[in-house]
């Protein structure tokens, strides 16, 4: 079932006049983990923005439920972020310093809900459990935190409404392997357990491949091919997607290095 | 071949609320010429600080080196003077750092931090277009009024290299040298490194969180772990035998193809503080493969085959079946 349908998407930058997205198509279906890769600039945040209505676009459609996001009016748009959510790729720059933990996750409940103070005690505590971490946390600062913990609140705060929707922009990018594996473990029970579906944005192919089902590869602002996940890493068509393969370093599990 | 750098039981001490606290416990570290020497561990582990100490560049007020050895053949860079050290600085010894955008100066050109780099005795006019050319900056050869904002990332940690190797070092000290670029060109700045290393004979030591990078490029890979290494040896022992499980772990946070759609057997928790490490194995509250005798006293590093050592009470085990059951 599709979730979400994106009709000939355009963003223009009107100082630079740089065309970031320049009318893509694509389908996000149910339960799915969709990768989108692509080298730094190639616009793949701002498509991302771009559906969430992060950002202005001048062209094109985003259906959800056969409601055109774009076209929405802000206070039905406000309802439905509750259901699409987005965790961002720095978790230094992407929580406030000088919130505690606990306040940075209530503020969402107190925007997208009208339950109790005791309630929304109840459900913070709930939320940092489910990315593996406690009611100890709720009296820290993010400054206390390691990278990892950090994109853990970021994860607890994108479930907070409920959402069956996430993108995913680089979440890992900015961490240690270790900690990446980690967090790509959380996002996979996550997704078991809420019935979620992602976009998945990275850079890194070798984590594309091991969390994606299908995979979308963009260069300047174009899709320049998209299939699925064994056709993408075993019978890529496009040059460009030949060029990223090679540069990427991967491992295979039985030889060091192919 | 002989040592080209030798470190030896190196302790560093930070200052933490006016205590010292010891984040490299004990380091021995072999580089010989014109070899490639990986380092590699999560972040907090004491890698950095390891790179920092070879040059004598922790900053007084953070902390200083305990005590221990580093050799330059034969002679001790700890008992070098400030003159001592500038003359090995840049010369035997150079640096690149993770940010090439916070490592150059954005108020100089290009032109004139390259020149800073070199001796006075140096005849810029020739040496500077050379190390651009050698770095595949060829480019910007002549363009003397560069700078550092008008280059991409990739460009910017060219001209870092150009800095490091404009003096033709015997050693090149990469800390994380790629990990804020992306992977086109963070594989086009590997593949210079390799490429300089191999025609300037260059002995290298690359400091990583990243595996993968460290399996492609070093002859040796160092693991460390909590201000130690916990294994070392030649990649291909590593890489087979995974002789300590924090090694086991850091593998099999490898994404990959072949891996695909499985949840990771990814380390849990996080490093320890060196404020309040475990007693024994410091590896121990993270481990599979974990018994009693783990939390009793740490275990020294043991000879498994020839070069190949490793921290762990187990490592036999561990090599002799891949598969033991983790406790």
């Amino acid at each position: 079932m599709e979730l979400l349908k994106v009709h000939n998407l355009k963003k223009t930058f009107p100082k630079t006049k740089v065309t970031a997205v320049d009318g893509v198509d694509f389908s996000i279906f149910k339960g799915e983990v969709l990768g989108l890769v692509g080298e730094s600039g190639c616009g793949k945040s701002t498509l991302a923005r771009s559906i969430l209505r992060l950002t202005d676009v001048q062209e094109g459609s985003v259906f959800y439920k056969e409601e055109d996001l774009l076209k929405m009016p802000q206070g039905k748009m406000r309802e439905i972020r509750k259901s699409l959510q987005v965790i961002f790729q720095d978790p230094y720059m992407s929580l406030d310093p000088r919130m505690r933990i606990g306040s940075i996750i209530e503020e969402v409940l107190l925007i997208h809900s009208d339950i109790s103070k005791i309630e929304r005690k109840n459900k913070i505590i709930e939320l940092l459990e489910m990315v593996g971490l406690g009611e100890s946390y709720i009296q820290r600062l993010p400054r206390e935190l390691s990278g990892g913990e950090r994109q853990r609140i970021g994860i607890a705060r994108s479930l907070a409404t409920g959402p069956e929707f996430i993108i995913c922009d680089e979440p890992i990018s900015s961490l240690d392997i270790s900690i990446q594996a980690q967090i790509l473990n959380l996002l996979l029970d996550l997704k078991k357990k809420n019935n979620l579906t992602y976009l998945f944005i990275s850079h890194d192919l070798g984590v594309i491949a091991s969390i994606c089902d299908r995979v979308i590869v963009m260069q300047s602002g174009r899709f320049v091919e998209t299939g699925s996940c064994e056709e993408i890493f075993k019978a890529s068509k496009h040059e460009y997607t030949r060029q990223l393969l090679k540069s990427t370093l991967i491992c295979n599990y039985n030889s060091i290095i192919v | 071949m002989t040592m080209l750098l030798e470190i030896r039981d190196l302790k560093v001490n930070y200052n933490v609320d006016g205590h010292p606290i010891e984040v490299v416990r004990g380091l021995d570290l072999g580089i010989k010429k014109g070899e490639c020497i990986g380092l590699v561990g999560e972040s907090g582990c004491g890698k950095t600080t390891v790179g920092l100490s070879i040059t004598r560049l922790i900053p007084e007020q953070k902390g200083g080196i305990a005590s221990g050895r580093i050799l330059l053949e034969d002679r001790d860079i700890l008992s070098l003077d400030s003159e001592g050290l500038r003359k090995i600085r840049g010369k035997r010894i150079s640096y690149v750092f993770q940010e090439p955008f916070s490592s150059l100066n954005p108020v100089f050109t290009i032109y004139e931090q390259l020149k800073e780099a070199l001796p006075k005795e140096v005849d810029a006019r020739q040496s500077i277009p050379e190390a651009l050319n050698n770095v595949g900056l060829g480019n910007i050869v002549g363009k003397e009024k560069l700078y550092p904002h008008e280059l991409s990332g990739g460009m910017q940690q060219r001209v870092m290299i150009a800095m490091a190797i404009i003096s033709r070092p015997d050693l090149l000290i990469l800390d994380e040298p790629t990990t804020a670029l992306d992977v086109t060109v963070q594989s086009q700045i590997l593949e210079l490194i390799m490429g300089l290393k191999n025609r300037m004979d260059l002995a290298i030591l690359f400091i990583s969180h990243d595996l993968r990078i460290i399996f492609k490029f070093a002859d040796r890979v160092n693991v460390m772990y909590a201000g130690r290494i916990v294994e070392v040896g030649p990649k291909e022992k590593i890489f087979s035998h995974r002789a300590h499980p924090y090694t086991r772990g850091l593998v099999d946070s490898i994404p990959s193809f072949e891996h695909r759609k499985k949840r990771f057997n990814a380390i849990e928790g996080r490093t320890p503080s060196f404020s309040d490490l475990p007693k024994g194995c410091k590896f121990h509250p993270r481990c599979k493969f974990r018994v009693d005798s783990c939390t009793g006293r740490e275990p020294d590093l043991q000879e498994l085959s020839s070069g190949h050592f490793s921290r762990c009470i187990r490592a036999k085990e561990l090599m002799s079946n891949g598969a033991i059951k983790s406790t």
